[in-house]
C-alpha cells in the first residue's frame, strides 16, 4: 500500500509541525457553525474525560461525608481536609513524623518505578529487534514463517493471566524469583512485549528499505545499519511503545499481588487495600490514586506528542 | 536449528562463513548444549532426591539456559554468516518468550485435564474429559460468553466515538495540545480506582454526580446497575472511558499520516465534508481502524477488573464476563483444574475468532488499497 | 500509671504482676456477674494500664494514628516483659502476613509490635494483602509450597485448610496464661480456634451479625400513628423496633415511601450482590432463626454433609429477601454488604441493618457516618416458628420465638506456623508476638477504637472502660448487650470450618444472585446450590470432608 511507503521523515515532519493550514473561507456561516460544533464537542468530551479525574483529585481532600453527600467544589460545598494525605503520611502535619504507611507507600512507589522502567526497557530492546527482523527479513522456522512468529507473539496477549497463577508460582519458586523485582520485570516484559512488537513493526514497515541499502553499500553491517541508521529514525515510535508499556506495567495488579511478598511490592495492591470489610476509605484511595497517577500524567504532558508522532509513522500501514 | 532466512524483503548480499568459523560455531553450540543437558540432569537428580548436590533452586539451570542462548546466537552467526546475523534479530525475543511461557503453558495444559482443587483432600489426578463435559453444561460460562458478544460489539461504538474525536483533534483547532493530553488521561487511571471512583461513587444511586445529573434530566430513579441492559451498558461506558483514549491515539496517528494532496484534490472538486469523509478519509483509514479494533477486541475479551469490582457479574449474571467468571472459579473457589480448562477453551475460541477476523479484514484491506 | 512511674516501680522490683492481676481479675469477675446496665462499680484501678490505654488518643482527638498505636503497644508490653528478657530474640527475623484493610490491620500490628521489637530485639517483615486477594493467596501458597510467612492473621473459617495440612503451631501453655484464655467469650472457646483438639489461635477479634436500628425512625410519633392503621403488623401491635423476621418484613413494606423529618426512610437493607463469598453470611443470617433448631449443632449441613439449604426454612429465608427487594432502595440489587453499611446505613439510608459489630464503633469514631447517636442495637431477629429438619416440620417452640445469632466468620486471629517449631528461639519469639497482639489490655483498645476488630472477651463488657474512650454508656451498653448476648447465646449458629468452606459460599453467592434477579425461584436456587455443593464435596473428597466436618463442628 502506498501510505506505507511514505517516507518516515515526511511523516515525522508533518506530525511535528501539524498539518498545513487549510484555507478558511471568510464569512461562511456553515463553517462558523461547524467551528462551534467542533469546540462544543471537544469541550463536552474534555469534561467527560476529566471529570472523573477531578472527582478523584478532589476526593483526596474530602472527608467521608463529603463523598456520600456528593459534594463537588472545594471551599464552596465542602471544606478541604488533609485526611486522605494524612493516612499516607503526606499531609503537612505528618510529613515530618515517622509514618508507617508512608514508608510502605514510598517503598512501593520506588518498586513500581523500577519495575515499570525495567520491564519497558527490556521489552523495548527485545521487541524492537524482533519487530525489525520481522519487518525486513523472511524467516523459516520449521513450518513457521513470519506470520506465524508474529501470531505467536500476539497470542501471548490473549490468555487471561489468572490461569497462569499456579504455573508461575511453581516456576518462580523453582527459580527463586518470588518476591524479586527482576522476577516481576520478566513477567511484565512478557506481558507488554507483543504490544511493543506490534507498534515497532508498523514503525519499521514505513521506513523505506533504501535507507538501509544505502548504509549497507557504505559498508555497514546489517546490525550497524539497524543501530546507527534505523533506530534514530524510529525513535518516536520507540517512545510511544515505551509509554504504553509503562502505563500498562504501572497499573498491573494481578501478578504483583501474586508474586511479591515483601521486597518487590508495587503500588496497585496498596490502592486496592483501601477497600475491604470496613467499606472504603475514599479519601485515602483517592489520595493514593492521585499520587500514583501523577508520574503518568507528567509523562502524558511531556511525551504526548511522541505518542502520536510515533504511532503516526506506522498506523497508516 | 531450523531457523533460516530465505532471501528477504531487504536485499542483502548473503555471505558464507569460512569452514573454520563454521566448525567453531558448531563446537560452541555442542559444548553449550552439553552443559545445559548436564546441569539439567544434575538438577533433576537433586530435585528427585537421587543425589544431593546441595542445590536449593533451579537457578543454575536458568544460568545454563542463558549461556546456551548466547551460544546459540554465536552459533548462528559463526555458521551462517549474514543469515545468522539476521536470525539474531528475532532470536532473543523468541527465546525469552519461549522460556517464560513454555513451562506455564505445558503445566497449564496438564492442570486443565486434572481435578485439581486447592482445597481437595487428596492430591489431584488426571480426569480426562470431565472438565470439558462440565464446561459444556456450565450455564455460567455460556451466559458470560453471550455477554462477551455485547462487549465486543461495544468496541465498535467506542471506535465510532474515538474516530469522531480523532477527527476533531485533527481539525484546525486552538489549544490542540491541551485537548490531546486531556483526552489521553483517562487511560492512565488504574482499573481499581476507575471501579471505585466512577462505578461506586460517581454512578452511585443516591449521591453520585451522574445519578444527580440523570435525575435532573428526568430519570426518576437512576439505578445504573439493576436492570440487565442498563447494567451492561454502564459497564461498557466505564470500559469505554478507559479505552477510548487508546483508540483516539491510534486513529489520530492514522489520520495524520494521510497524504494531504488527496484531500486537496477532493476539495478542488468541490466535495462536501461528508462526501470527502465517505469517499476518502474513511476508506483510507480502514487499515488503521482495523488494527485499532483488533487490538481493542483482544483487550476487551479480557475485561474483568471493572466487572469484578463494580457488579461482581450481577444482576443475575447480566454483566458477567468470561474472564471475571474464570477469576471466581480459579481464585475465589481455588478450583484451578476447571478454571484452567475454561481459560484454555476460551483461548482457543479467541484464537479462532481473531484468526477469522484477521483473515476477513486483510482480504478487505487488500481490496481497498 | 505513666511509663516513667512504671519504670521506677520496675526498678524498685514492685510485684507488678500481682497488681495487674488484681485489676483485670476484678473486671472479669464483675463483668461475668452483673447485668450490664446496673454496673456502677469502677472495675479497674484508675491508674491501671488499661485505663491509660483507653485514653489514647481520647474522645474528640480524631482517629488514632501511628504514634498512638505505638504508645498503646508500649504501654501493653508488661506481660511480654515478664516472659521475655530484653534483647532475648536478637537475630530472629520472621515474616508476618496479614491484611492491609484500609491501612488498618497490618499497619496497626506494625505500630503495636514496634515497641515489642525494640524490647525483644526481633525483627518482623510485613506482607500486606488486599482483602480481595487474601483467600486466593492463602490457598495458592499452601498448595504450591510457597508459604513465606511465620505468623499469619487469619479468620477461623480457614482453620480447616490449615489444620488438615498440619501447618499450624500449637499454642504453648505460657501463652494461654499470658493472654488469659478463659476470658474469651463462650463460642470462641474450643472447638473454634482448635483443630483436632489442639489450640492454634490467639484471638484478636470476634464476629457475629447483629441488628442495627435507627432510633429516630422507631420512635417517630407520626409513623406510630400510621402504623395503627396498617393491616399486616405481624404481631407488632405498637410501633417500635421489630423483634422477629416476620415483623422486619412487615415494617419494611410499611416504611416504603414514608418520610421522617422530611427525609425519605427505608426499612431493612438486603445485600444481594456477591462479595467474594462474604455475601452468603448475610443470606445465612436471614435464615438462621428459621433453620437453627435449639440443641442441634447442624444447620448448614447435616452430620453427613448433606446440604440442608433445600429445606423449607432456608427457602423461606431466601424468599424473604426476594419479597423485600421491591421495598428497598432502587439500586439495592447491586448493593454488597460494604455498600449497605458504609454508603447506605451509616449515611442515613435504611433503618434496619444486619451487620458485624463495626457499625456501632464506626458510627461513633469515623467521619464517614452521619447518623451519629440515632442508633441502637439488638441481636438478630427471631422467628415465630422454626423448621425442625429431623422431623421435617415447622414448630412453634414453647419457649417463644426462636433466636439464633449467626457468628459469621468467627473473627480474626493470629496464628503461628508450624515451621517455627523446630527452632525454640523462633518458636518463643513468634508466640510472644502473637500473645502481645492478643493481649488483654490491648484488646480493649482495639475493641473501642477504629481497628477493624470487635470485642471478644468477657471483660470487654466493662462499660466504664468504654466511657474512658468517650463513649456514652447508654449507647455502648446497648451495643455490648447485643454483642455479648449473641456471643454467649446457647443457640448461636456456628459455621463449619471445613477445608474449602469459602468455595461453598462462593458457589452459593453466584446462584443466589440469579434468584434475587428473578431468574429462578428460591426453591430452584436452593436446589441448584445443594447440587453444586454435593458435587464440590465429591470433588474435595466426600469421606474426608465428612470427617473434617465432624471435627470442625465438635460432633466427634
Amino acid at each position: 500500500m502506498e501510505l506505507g511507503q511514505l517516507s518516515a521523515e515526511v511523516a515525522i515532519r508533518a506530525s511535528a509541525k501539524g498539518r498545513p493550514r487549510e484555507h478558511a473561507h471568510s464569512g461562511d456561516l456553515a463553517r462558523a457553525g461547524g467551528r462551534v460544533f467542533i469546540y462544543a464537542a471537544l469541550i463536552v468530551w474534555t469534561f467527560i474525560a476529566l471529570f472523573p479525574l477531578y472527582w478523584t483529585f478532589t476526593t483526596a481532600f474530602k472527608l467521608g461525608r463529603d463523598v456520600t453527600q456528593g459534594h463537588m467544589i472545594p471551599w464552596v460545598d465542602f471544606a478541604p481536609s488533609w485526611k486522605g494525605w494524612q493516612s499516607l503520611g503526606l499531609s503537612p502535619d505528618s510529613i515530618f513524623q515517622s509514618w508507617q504507611s508512608r514508608d510502605e507507600f514510598v517503598k512501593r512507589f520506588v518498586n513500581s518505578i523500577i519495575v515499570s522502567l525495567g520491564a519497558s526497557t527490556l521489552a523495548l530492546a527485545l521487541g524492537s529487534t524482533v519487530a525489525y527482523g520481522l519487518s525486513r527479513f523472511n524467516y523459516r522456522f520449521g513450518r513457521w514463517g513470519n506470520k506465524d512468529i508474529s501470531f505467536f507473539f500476539l497470542s501471548q496477549l490473549i490468555l487471561p493471566p489468572v490461569v497462569l497463577a499456579m504455573p508461575f508460582l511453581v516456576l518462580y519458586k523453582a527459580l527463586a524469583l518470588l518476591d524479586t523485582r527482576i522476577g516481576l520485570i520478566l513477567v511484565y516484559t512478557l506481558m507488554v512485549l507483543p504490544i511493543v512488537i506490534w507498534v515497532m513493526r508498523d514503525q519499521f514497515d514505513t521506513i523505506p528499505t533504501e535507507i538501509e541499502q544505502a548504509a549497507l553499500v557504505d559498508g555497514c553491517s546489517i546490525w550497524g545499519a539497524f543501530l546507527r541508521v534505523i533506530l534514530p529514525i524510529a525513535l518516536p515510535g520507540m517512545v510511544a511503545a515505551f509509554i504504553l508499556s509503562i502505563v500498562l506495567c504501572w497499573n498491573e495488579y494481578f501478578f504483583s499481588s501474586l508474586l511479591t511478598g515483601f521486597d518487590a511490592q508495587t503500588l496497585p495492591v496498596m490502592v486496592a487495600s483501601q477497600t475491604g470489610s470496613q467499606g472504603i476509605n475514599w479519601w485515602s484511595m483517592a489520595a493514593l490514586s492521585t499520587a500514583a497517577i501523577l508520574p503518568l500524567v507528567l509523562i502524558g504532558i511531556f511525551l504526548e506528542r511522541y505518542i502520536v508522532m510515533g504511532l503516526t509513522a506506522g498506523s497508516g500501514k | 536449528m531450523g531457523l533460516s532466512v530465505d532471501g528477504g524483503k531487504l536485499e542483502v548480499l548473503q555471505t558464507h562463513p569460512s569452514d573454520a568459523s563454521a566448525e567453531l560455531g558448531r563446537w560452541v553450540f555442542r559444548l553449550a548444549s552439553a552443559v545445559l543437558i548436564l546441569v539439567g540432569v544434575l538438577q533433576i537428580l537433586d530435585a528427585t532426591g537421587v543425589a544431593d548436590f546441595g542445590l536449593t533452586d533451579w537457578r543454575p539451570f536458568l544460568y545454563a539456559f542463558l549461556l546456551w542462548s548466547v551460544a546459540l546466537g554465536a552459533h548462528q552467526v559463526l555458521t551462517r554468516g549474514e543469515a545468522g546475523q539476521q536470525a539474531l534479530f528475532v532470536l532473543p525475543g523468541l527465546l525469552f518468550t519461549l522460556a517464560m511461557v513454555i513451562f506455564p503453558t505445558l503445566f497449564g495444559l496438564y492442570i486443565a485435564f486434572t481435578n485439581w482443587n486447592l482445597n481437595g483432600a487428596s492430591s489431584h489426578h488426571f480426569n480426562g474429559l470431565d472438565n470439558l463435559i462440565t464446561l459444556w453444561n456450565d450455564a455460567y460460562f455460556w451466559n458470560a460468553l453471550g455477554n462477551m458478544v455485547f462487549y465486543v460489539l461495544s468496541v465498535l461504538v467506542q471506535y465510532a466515538i474515538a474516530f469522531g474525536l480523532a477527527l476533531l483533534l485533527n481539525a484546525e483547532i486552538r489549544a490542540r495540545k491541551f485537548f490531546r493530553v486531556a483526552f489521553l488521561l483517562p487511560f492512565m487511571l488504574s482499573p481499581v480506582a476507575v471501579s471505585w471512583m466512577i462505578g461506586k461513587s460517581i454512578m452511585e444511586n443516591r449521591f453520585g454526580p451522574a445519578a444527580t445529573l440523570a435525575r435532573y434530566l428526568g430519570w426518576e430513579d437512576p439505578a445504573f446497575f439493576t436492570s440487565p441492559w442498563i447494567a451492561r451498558t454502564s459497564i461498557a461506558l466505564m470500559d469505554g472511558w478507559v479505552w477510548i483514549p487508546f483508540m483516539i491515539i491510534m486513529l489520530l496517528a492514522g489520520l495524520q499520516a494521510l497524504p494531504n494532496d488527496v484531500k486537496e484534490a477532493a476539495k478542488v472538486d468541490g466535495a462536501s465534508a461528508w462526501q470527502m469523509f465517505k469517499a476518502i478519509t474513511f476508506p483510507l483509514m480502514l487499515p488503521a481502524s482495523m488494527t485499532a479494533i483488533v487490538i481493542r477486541i483482544i483487550f476487551e475479551l479480557k475485561l474483568a477488573d471493572i466487572v469484578i469490582n463494580v457488579t461482581a457479574g450481577g444482576p443475575g449474571g447480566a454483566t458477567d464476563t468470561v474472564s471475571s467468571y474464570i477469576y471466581r472459579v480459579y481464585r475465589d473457589r481455588s478450583d484451578i483444574g476447571y478454571g484452567t480448562t475454561i481459560a484454555e477453551v476460551y483461548l482457543i475460541l479467541i484464537i479462532i475468532f481473531i484468526t477469522l477476523l484477521l483473515k476477513a479484514t486483510s482480504r478487505y484491506m487488500r481490496k481497498m488499497v | 500509671m505513666r511509663v516513667g512511674i512504671y519504670n521506677q516501680l520496675m526498678a524498685m522490683q514492685a510485684n507488678r504482676r500481682e497488681m495487674l492481676k488484681g485489676a483485670a481479675g476484678g473486671a472479669a469477675a464483675i463483668a461475668a456477674s452483673g447485668s450490664l446496665g446496673t454496673m456502677t462499680l469502677q472495675a479497674f484501678a484508675a491508674d491501671s494500664v488499661v485505663s491509660q490505654v483507653m485514653k489514647i488518643p481520647g474522645a474528640g482527638n480524631g482517629s488514632p494514628t501511628d504514634a498512638d498505636w505505638q504508645k498503646v503497644g508500649e504501654l501493653c508490653l508488661g506481660p511480654t516483659k515478664e516472659t521475655v528478657q530484653p534483647g532475648e530474640f536478637k537475630g530472629v527475623e520472621f515474616a508476618f502476613m496479614g491484611l492491609n484493610n484500609q491501612n488498618l490491620h497490618n499497619f496497626l500490628f506494625r505500630g503495636f509490635l514496634k515497641p515489642w521489637e525494640a524490647y525483644t530485639g526481633a525483627k518482623i517483615k510485613w506482607i500486606d494483602l488486599a482483602q480481595a486477594d487474601y483467600n486466593a493467596r492463602l490457598q495458592q501458597t499452601i498448595a504450591s509450597g510457597t508459604v513465606d510467612y511465620d505468623i499469619i492473621e487469619m479468620g477461623a473459617p480457614f482453620e480447616g485448610d490449615m489444620g488438615v495440612k498440619d501447618l499450624l503451631s500449637e499454642m504453648p501453655d505460657w501463652v494461654k496464661k499470658q493472654i488469659d484464655f478463659d476470658d474469651y467469650v463462650n463460642y470462641l472457646k474450643p472447638p473454634v480456634g482448635t483443630w483436632n483438639g489442639k489450640i492454634h489461635r490467639t484471638c484478636i477479634d470476634s464476629d457475629c451479625h447483629t441488628m442495627n436500628r435507627r432510633t429516630d425512625v422507631f420512635s417517630d410519633a407520626d409513623l406510630a400513628k400510621e402504623w395503627k392503621g396498617w393491616k399486616d403488623q405481624a404481631g407488632l401491635s405498637e410501633w417500635g423496633p421489630p423483634k422477629t423476621w416476620q415483623q422486619v418484613q412487615a415494617v419494611t413494606k410499611f416504611l416504603k415511601g414514608k418520610k421522617v423529618k422530611g427525609k425519605e426512610v427505608w426499612g431493612f437493607l438486603d445485600q444481594p450482590k456477591p462479595w467474594g463469598g462474604f455475601q452468603f453470611y448475610f443470606t445465612a443470617s436471614r435464615a438462621t432463626a428459621y433453620v437453627k433448631y435449639p440443641g442441634e449443632k447442624n444447620w448448614l449441613f447435616d452430620e453427613n454433609m448433606k446440604p440442608l439449604i433445600t429445606n423449607p426454612g432456608w427457602v423461606r429465608g431466601i424468599q424473604d429477601v426476594v419479597d423485600l427487594l421491591p421495598y428497598e432502595p432502587a439500586d439495592q440489587l447491586n448493593a454488597d454488604p460494604g455498600t449497605t453499611a458504609f454508603q447506605q446505613f451509616l449515611t442515613g439510608t435504611g433503618s434496619l441493618l444486619e451487620w458485624w459489630g463495626d457499625i456501632g464503633t464506626v458510627a461513633k469514631t469515623s467521619d464517614t457516618a452521619t447518623i451519629g447517636d440515632m442508633l441502637d442495637f439488638d441481636i438478630l431477629p427471631s422467628s415465630d416458628d422454626v423448621y425442625n429438619f429431623r422431623k421435617g416440620q415447622w414448630e412453634k417452640l414453647s419457649t417463644g420465638p426462636n433466636q439464633a445469632p449467626n457468628m459469621a466468620y468467627l473473627g480474626w486471629g493470629i496464628y503461628v506456623m508450624k515451621s517455627v517449631d523446630s527452632d525454640s528461639k523462633r518458636h518463643k519469639a513468634a508466640w510472644s508476638a502473637a500473645a502481645h497482639l492478643g493481649g488483654k489490655d490491648l484488646s480493649m483498645w482495639t475493641a473501642a477504637y477504629p481497628s477493624g476488630f470487635q470485642p471478644y472477651r468477657k471483660s470487654h463488657t466493662n462499660l466504664d472502660l468504654w466511657a474512658l474512650a468517650g463513649y456514652d454508656k447508654k449507647y455502648i451498653g446497648s451495643y455490648m448487650d447485643s454483642q455479648s448476648t449473641s456471643y454467649n447465646h446457647a443457640n448461636s449458629a456456628i459455621e463449619p470450618r471445613i477445608p474449602g468452606i469459602f468455595q461453598y459460599y462462593s458457589i452459593a453467592e453466584d446462584e443466589l444472585t440469579r434468584v434475587f434477579a428473578g431468574k429462578e425461584t428460591a426453591q430452584q436456587g436452593a436446589n441448584n446450590i445443594a447440587a453444586a455443593w454435593e458435587k464440590l464435596t465429591d470433588k474435595l473428597g466426600r469421606e474426608q470432608q465428612v470427617k473434617y466436618y465432624r471435627i470442625a463442628m465438635g460432633l466427634a
